[in-house]
């Protein structure tokens, strides 16, 4: 599997160019570094949620980054995998305290925005996604696993392209977090991030890790703590900077994941080099 | 892996054994015996308030079968999935390594109950952190002591089969050896109020393929399988995965596409994988909501993908007496497929008494029929346009 391109959105801004060499200076006493939801024009953004208009706005950012046109994606060759620790929380919170009467007007139109799926659900609508679809729940670890599962899905030929899209935001449940300091580090930075993973070899490999590789702690340092987001930036980080890419890794809830993906050893490439593949729109 | 015609064919995966906990049985064989005889687990929900909805019915299960019925205060969810693990295990052992061991959990709502006591009333560590929808598999795991993978899967109503699907994928990357892998979801006021609003929920009784059917009930349950590859799996065993897909419909937040193109993708998906013809498919257990939009489309899809052979093969829907159990579903259908096969049995689709004329298949009403499916298709759909299809096979002798 290869990587086409990566978008990244964070609190600090967009792309990687918009992160600080350590987040958690840049934080300053701020728990959650916010990413403001974009304008999204049209009466179905109306109604979706911050983490919703989020995932659009992040493949939206990919497609800009490889220079691709909406219809590139489109059908039923793209496949969604989508991966999130916690950002079902904000609609979660909103319908409950609708409920209990301390919010106004959180009812029929609402409800299907709390399920986690609604994310990648706005997404497969917005660019027209009808290929394998799936949402996985957890921390960097989930991520971990939805790129293993783009590699089954393109070497099964499922599908010609995937999207792996990750979305972390916090700001609305920050009290809830601030009791679970145990599990997540500071500071807690909102992102949205989209891979797009192309078929190619070499296959990947998942295993159980002990400790984070470099690019983890690179990740960490530069953006913070973006639970689902991190392997993907981590992904962006090592093609940014065109260095060996040793195994992407991840820790969620004490269980810690390494992928081992982009290794070639063939000519003109260093084993362990990022694979970046050539992005071209697809005629259909 | 197998060649079929050039491609790869991944190889069918083991369902060794099950184990379930549901409003019409709180084990395996109650739970069949409780299909095959039409059970009627649908009732007025007792534990918790009700009164302020339109809907106060649901497939609520009244005791679980643990020790002081589960702890009030605890996680309903983790106790759905602990009476269900208590099940599977009562059948079998899980032998492999504890790091080779893999849990695999599809939801709808995770941990959304602990979130709602954890915002209204309980200022707790524990509470907050169960609020994550992934809180009740990693409990899983612990009770089970498997420390491989650990997957939760939410792609709303159709997590169940999704889940399924995954973890046949990890057994085939021999990440694991065992997995435990299935679904579960909770009745609770935050859904009973989402699909109240919704107007989703009947006041009658559920009806699949009924022309007077005016809607879903929701019901809850656990349901558990033990998959293996076939090199490591122990005997008896209650059939095979052979394939399975999940797609997006790309159409509509709440409703399906008008089309069907979604689940029709996903059923050739996971008949493709399976490298099973219509002509093999001996019995279909529909998602069948008894919704006035799902039924026809559904219907319609099945035409497509069955062709002439549409109106011959079975067809039927266990929503009528478990209500829809959501995350559940999926799951406890595959599994009453496989026990169809093993039984010889075919559940009837309870609440069906005066068929749809746009709803024209064999949908198994009244009662249940003798019937040995070997390969069974067993579809999905839910919030989001997320659909998913199992193709298995039965033990039919």
């Amino acid at each position: 599997m290869k990587l086409g391109a990566v978008g990244v959105l964070t609190g600090w801004g967009a792309g990687l160019s918009a992160l600080p060499a350590d987040a958690r200076a840049a934080a300053g006493d701020r728990p959650v570094v916010e990413l403001a939801a974009p304008a999204l024009v049209g009466e179905r953004f109306r109604r979706a949620t911050r983490e919703c208009r989020l995932g659009v706005a992040a493949v939206t950012e990919l497609l800009q980054r490889a220079g691709l046109a909406r219809d590139a994606i489109r059908g039923p060759d793209t496949g969604i995998l989508y991966a999130t620790a916690g950002a079902y929380g904000a609609s979660n919170r909103a319908f409950i305290e609708a409920a209990a009467g301390s919010r106004e007007g959180r009812g029929a139109l609402h409800f299907p925005y709390t399920a986690p799926s609604a994310v990648p659900a706005e997404v497969a609508i917005e660019f027209g996604l009808t290929g394998p679809y799936i949402t996985l729940i957890g921390g960097a670890t989930a991520t971990l696993d939805a790129l293993w599962q783009a590699e089954r899905l393109l070497a099964e030929a499922a599908c010609r392209r995937v999207l792996v899209l990750a979305v972390e935001t916090f700001a609305e449940c920050a009290e809830l977090y601030r009791r679970g300091r145990w599990l997540v580090e500071r500071p807690l930075v909102e992102a949205a991030v989209c891979a797009l993973m192309l078929s190619g070899e070499p296959p990947l490999t998942v295993r159980p890790a002990t400790r984070p590789e470099a690019l983890e702690r690179l990740a960490r340092q530069r953006a913070g703590e973006t639970l689902a987001c991190a392997p993907l930036i981590q992904m962006a980080l090592a093609q940014e900077l065109g260095e060996d890419a040793s195994d992407l890794t991840g820790v969620w809830r004490g269980r810690r994941t390494a992928l081992t993906a982009w290794r070639e050893a063939g000519p003109g490439r260093r084993t362990g080099e990022v694979v970046c593949a050539a992005v071209a729109p697809t005629a259909r | 892996m197998s060649l079929t015609g050039g491609r790869q064919r991944p190889d069918p995966i083991v369902v060794v054994s099950a184990g379930v906990v549901t409003p019409v049985g709180s084990d395996l064989d109650a739970f069949w015996s409780g299909l095959v005889t039409g059970s009627d687990g649908i009732s007025m929900i007792e534990r918790f308030p009700v009164a302020d909805l339109r809907v106060g019915r649901g497939g609520e299960i009244k005791k679980l079968p643990l020790p002081g019925g589960g702890a009030e205060a605890g996680c309903r969810a983790s106790l759905l999935l602990e009476a269900a693990a208590g099940d599977l295990l009562a059948h079998v052992t899980l032998l492999a390594a504890p790091e080779r061991t893999a849990v695999v959990l599809g939801t709808a709502l995770g941990g959304v109950d602990e979130l709602d006591r954890a915002l209204a009333d309980d200022p707790s560590l524990r509470r907050a952190a169960n609020g994550f929808y992934d809180s009740p598999a990693q409990a899983l795991a612990r009770r089970l002591g498997a420390r491989g993978p650990l997957l939760t899967v939410s792609t709303a109503c159709a997590s169940g089969a999704t889940a399924l699907g995954l973890a046949a994928d990890l057994l085939r990357d021999g990440r694991a050896d065992l997995v435990v892998a299935g679904g579960y979801d909770v009745l609770c006021r935050f859904v009973m109020r989402g699909f109240d609003a919704l107007r989703s929920l009947t006041r009658e009784r559920v009806r699949p393929f009924d022309r007077r059917r005016s809607g879903l009930l929701l019901g809850e349950a656990a349901a558990l399988v033990l998959l293996a590859r076939e090199a490591d799996a122990p005997a008896p065993r209650l059939g095979r995965l052979l394939g399975h897909a999940s797609t997006s419909d790309g159409a509509h937040i709440a409703a399906p596409d008008p089309g069907g193109r979604g689940l029709e993708a996903a059923i050739r998906g996971a008949m493709a994988q399976a490298g099973v013809s219509a002509d093999e498919i001996d019995f279909v257990s529909a998602h069948g909501t008894g919704t006035t939009l799902n039924d026809p489309i559904e219907t319609a899809v099945l035409k497509r993908v069955l062709g002439r052979r549409a109106r011959a093969i079975p067809v039927n829907s266990i929503k009528g007496g478990l209500g829809h159990t959501m995350g559940a579903a999926a799951t406890l259908e595959a599994i009453m497929c496989l026990l169809a096969s093993r039984h010889g049995v075919l559940p009837p689709t309870l609440g069906l008494e005066e068929p749809d004329p746009e709803c024209d298949l064999d949908y198994v009403p009244r009662q249940a029929r003798p019937a040995r499916p070997r390969v069974s298709l067993s579809t999905s759909a839910g919030f989001g346009g997320c659909n998913a299809a199992l193709v298995l096979e039965g033990v039919t002798s």
